[in-house]
């Protein structure tokens, strides 16, 4: 059963055709990488699968309901969260409290109940509170709660992103560009992580430029050039295909 | 001295109202980058909910205490919920267009809210119960009112209630998300509307609040009573900074402050001269207010 | 879900006018054909409302008593302007009431409306008589249509100053206006004849038109400890919150306003903190027959205002003239205005060839939420 099924997705800013009849599925377990040259068109289906655009044709489904009607918040809430290649965490908010705002569409106490601060109000907050620290642990972000995202370190907020996405959560979750930015070291780091979100049983889809990340831990992949789908199918082919060298290198071999 | 500490009093007492208006302009420029208009005429809107609760709750002989409480609240709810109607007819439809478009829908509003009061409630100054609270104590050689205690203590009660739900809450958590980063919040789950809609409503409750206060101390309300204040309050969070609350409170305070200081020491007739010069100079040398702004200029 | 939010927002927009339009268009009924268009010019809405009205209804009621009389002349009707106080909208809307033909106008109450619009509607021949404006420059341009029911603010400062120093044996005073032409005019003749009339000027103090924080200012006047604090303001809804304020803070001296404050409104704004204020004002016996009919036809307007018997004094003056003259040619008429002589509701009416009518100030003081007639300048004594 596909989970996150992509069909003939065609999206069209004015005369620019962005992408064309792209379809692919991210299934119960998966690990699927989006790679392309730059201008490709791999974060406009992120934007496309989070609600952030509309499809001009095709239709994105989500464990069968379409997304095309519904707002970036109820994506959310079924279940898909994502990260942004240039990182974009809420700069003024504590590590902590980055975290504890994704879980808003999961928690319920309204305006009264929060500025006379209820009892159901303080017992939510405090398990909000509670997941959200789970969350940076789980993320090795424990130590920096208190920290301002602003302050954080680069290689701390990417990790800080992954973990408020996480704490959304969601069954599928889309990595734009994790790795950028990193050095050897913490990409490392990183791949493993990944690793460690996919036995929690999350679904991921990824764009990474990254190619010993990508190949190291995608179980398959989907190539995209100039808004159209060239290739898909395991590490291996992917890396043997002509299309994709040509894609990638095509000015050397001409 | 005695006279500086009772222009204090006087500057605090004038400087917490403005702060409470100023909250909603800052609030909403923080959260959309429109200078909602209409947001005088719903300060307005409040000191008449509130002259007609308290006139009423007064002559069946509730006691004073019962009549402000109870005015308060019905009037913040009622101002609240006309605030949030304004944002969803004037502003939500237009929430994709320029913001000419949507500042235009403000101005638009505002003069149908002014002349709505003045249809409905005369042109005439209306008269608020104000033996209601009366009195005062000397502090010293310094006169106080209750009617100043009591604007004082409301309007500290509201803006620590204010500080709570913004900073200890997850709705406050929401609101400050969606200010620094609408898609990004969004993208977190956070019904964006919906945040907006709560930005409105909180800010319309707080001046409510400010116009019964004002109706109280000044003895009087009059359908155009928000035009002024408005302009105040606006310059006071462009002061404190704009998108940023506790710039707004101390924006709100300043401007209160200058005008009762340059008022006394100056002169009357300059001193609203005088608040918009430290406006201008302050925001020469720190054009982003006292506090900087906090606003969501990320786009997609 | 979402169409029923829609609804309700609709609703409580609605709110705002539907309880507005339950309420007659007086224009509708103003809407005759020939006859005499009689114009009123005054600040129908803004911060000076209540006085704008009074003047309208001042015509209403005189256009009620005099239609009758009028003859083949008439039937007069009203064309009532709003001005809100601002001298460019009171030019504009006289050359409203030029357009529509009016041939008398009566108005304004600003001294900063009145002469403005003065100048395009003398021009067009239009009488304006003012029942309100006080300032001397009103009547003192030489302007053959210009004229004056009221009295005048050298009067009546005049009248003021004799208050406090022969009265109140006042040694000092603190004077505060709002920079209108009337209000600073007023304080600024009160300051220069105190002068001469040995009371010292503590302070004159100038507050912005609107305002309703006076604490500041509030806070300098008790430190000056004045024998009596003059305050001269446009208008009642001004001058309600200073009362209130200066009750606030503690302030006890004697409190001498004018003929502007004098509104109903006053009391029912400032409740007992207008209690044994003093101000100058136009002498009215309330007990002649011309006040009870002037009395009977206001009725339906409510309390009368302080201009209303003045405003209802000049139209009635106007009427007379048009009567005796046969027709409304400015010059027949003005020859006519010139020649009358009447007991009009306010005072006894005699208009000079400058187109005043004389000044009758006397001293009068809030007592039991009341105006009551206090100390009569001529005689130098209390009224009983």
């Amino acid at each position: 059963m596909a989970t996150l099924e992509l069909s003939e997705i065609s999206v069209r800013f004015g005369g620019l055709q962005a992408l064309t009849d792209v379809s692919f599925c991210v299934r119960e377990g998966d690990i699927v990488g989006l790679i392309g040259p730059n201008g490709a068109g791999k974060t406009t289906v992120f934007n496309v699968i989070t609600g952030v655009y509309q499809t001009s044709a095709g239709q994105v489904r989500y464990d069968g309901t379409p997304l095309r009607a519904l707002r970036p918040h109820k994506i959310l809430a079924l279940g898909v969260a994502r990260t942004f290649q240039n990182i974009r965490l809420f700069q003024n908010m504590t590590a902590l409290e980055n975290v504890m705002v994704a879980q808003h569409c999961r928690t319920r106490v309204g305006v009264l109940g929060a500025v006379l601060r209820l009892p159901s109000q303080k017992r939510e907050e405090e398990r909000i509170r509670q997941r959200s620290l789970e969350a940076l642990e789980f993320m090795d972000l424990g130590e920096f709660a208190g920290e301002l995202a602003s302050n954080m370190a680069y290689g701390l907020q990417r990790r800080l992103e992954i973990a408020r996405a996480l704490a959304t959560e969601p069954k599928t979750i889309l990595l734009d560009e994790p790795a950028a930015g990193l050095n050897p070291a913490e990409s490392r780091d990183l791949m493993h992580t990944i690793g460690r979100i996919s036995e929690l049983g999350i679904n991921i889809l990824m764009v990474e430029h990254d190619m010993k990340v990508v190949m190291g831990i995608c179980r398959h992949i989907v190539v995209l050039d100039h808004g159209v789908m060239i290739a898909e199918g395991k590490p291996e082919e992917i890396q043997r295909d002509p299309r994709v060298i040509e894609a990638y290198l095509g000015n050397e071999l001409n | 001295m005695e006279f500086f500490l009772q222009q204090l009093v006087n500057g605090i007492t004038l400087g917490g109202v403005y702060a409470l208006v100023a909250l909603g302009y800052t609030m909403v420029y923080g959260i959309i980058q429109l200078i909602n208009f209409a947001h005088g005429e719903i300060y307005a809107a409040g000191g008449y909910m509130g002259v007609i609760l308290i006139s009423w709750l007064f002559a069946q002989g509730f006691p004073p205490f019962v009549c402000l409480g109870a005015a308060l609240v019905l009037a913040m709810g009622y101002c609240a919920l006309l605030a949030m109607a304004v944002e969803k007819l004037a502003y939500q439809p237009l929430r994709q267009s320029s913001r000419l478009s949507v500042l235009l829908s403000a101005l638009g509003m505002s003069i149908f809210l002014q002349n709505g009061l003045m249809l409905t409630q005369g042109v005439y100054d209306r008269a608020y119960p104000t033996e209601m609270v009366q009195g005062g104590f000397e502090l010293g050689t310094v006169m106080i009112s209750y009617m100043q205690c009591i604007i004082v203590g409301v309007t500290a009660l509201l803006l620590v209630a204010l500080n709570v739900l913004v900073y200890k809450t997850r709705i406050g958590k929401a609101m400050r998300a969606t200010a620094q980063d609408k898609t990004m919040s969004a993208l977190v789950g956070i019904n964006s509307s919906r945040i907006i809609s709560l930005t409105f409503a909180i800010g319309a409750g707080l001046a409510a609040a400010a116009g019964i206060m004002v109706g109280l101390y000044y003895g009087s309300v009059r359908y155009d009573m928000g035009f002024v204040p408005g302009i105040k309050a606006f310059s006071a969070a462009v002061l404190g900074g704009i998108g940023n609350i506790t710039g707004a409170m101390l924006g709100g305070l300043l401007i209160g402050m200058i005008e009762v200081f340059a008022a006394g020491y100056i002169s009357s007739e300059y001193k609203d001269v005088f608040a918009f010069i430290i406006l201008i100079a302050v925001l020469y040398f720190m054009p982003t207010g006292i506090m900087g702004e906090n606003v969501d200029d990320t786009r997609v | 879900m979402k169409r029923a939010l829609y609804l309700l927002s609709v609703l409580l927009l609605a709110s705002f006018v539907v309880a507005g339009c339950g309420k007659k268009d007086e224009k509708a009924a103003d809407a005759a054909k020939a006859g005499i268009k009689i114009g009123s010019l005054g600040p129908l809405t803004g911060q000076y409302a209540a006085d704008g009205n009074d003047i309208k209804n001042g015509v209403l009621a005189a256009i009620e008593v005099m239609n009758p009389e009028m003859g083949a002349l008439g039937p007069v009707t009203l064309q009532a302007e709003d001005d809100a106080c601002d001298p460019r909208q009171a030019v504009a809307a006289a050359n409203k009431l030029i357009n529509e033909k009016a041939t008398a106008v009566i108005g304004a109450y600003c001294s900063s409306a009145t002469i403005p619009a003065s100048e395009p509607l003398i021009a067009a021949k239009i009488f304006m008589i003012t029942p309100a404006s006080t300032n001397e420059k009103v009547t003192e341009r030489g302007m053959p249509y210009m004229f004056r029911t009221c009295g005048r603010d050298d009067d009546q400062s005049k009248a003021a100053v004799k208050f406090m120093t022969d009265q109140l044996k006042a040694k000092n005073v603190y004077i505060v206006d709002d920079k209108t032409t009337y209000s600073q005019g007023l304080a600024d003749n009160v300051e220069k004849l105190a002068g001469g009339a040995g009371l010292k000027v503590l302070g004159h103090e100038h507050v912005n038109q609107g305002d309703k924080d006076y604490s500041a200012v509030l806070t300098k006047v008790k430190a000056a400890k004045p024998d009596v604090f003059y305050v001269s303001l446009q208008n009642s809804a001004s001058a309600a919150p200073m009362l209130i304020q200066i009750a606030r803070m503690g302030i006890k001296t004697h409190i001498l306003a004018q003929d502007a404050v004098y509104h109903p409104q006053l009391m029912e704004l400032a409740k007992k903190d207008a209690e044994g204020v003093f101000l100058t004002f136009g002498y009215t016996d309330k007990e002649t027959p011309s006040y009870k009919k002037f009395a009977a036809a206001y009725k339906k307007y409510g309390e009368p205002g302080a201009y209303s018997a003045y405003s209802y004094d000049s139209t009635v003056a106007y009427l007379k003239a048009v009567k005796a003259a046969g027709s409304t040619d400015p010059e027949k008429v003005k020859a006519e205005l010139m020649k009358l002589e009447f007991d009009g509701a306010s005072k006894h009416i005699k208009y000079k060839e400058n187109g005043d009518s004389g000044s009758n100030y006397v001293i009068q003081v809030v007592k039991d939420g009341k105006f009551t007639n206090y100390w009569n300048p001529e005689t130098g004594e209390l009224f009983k």
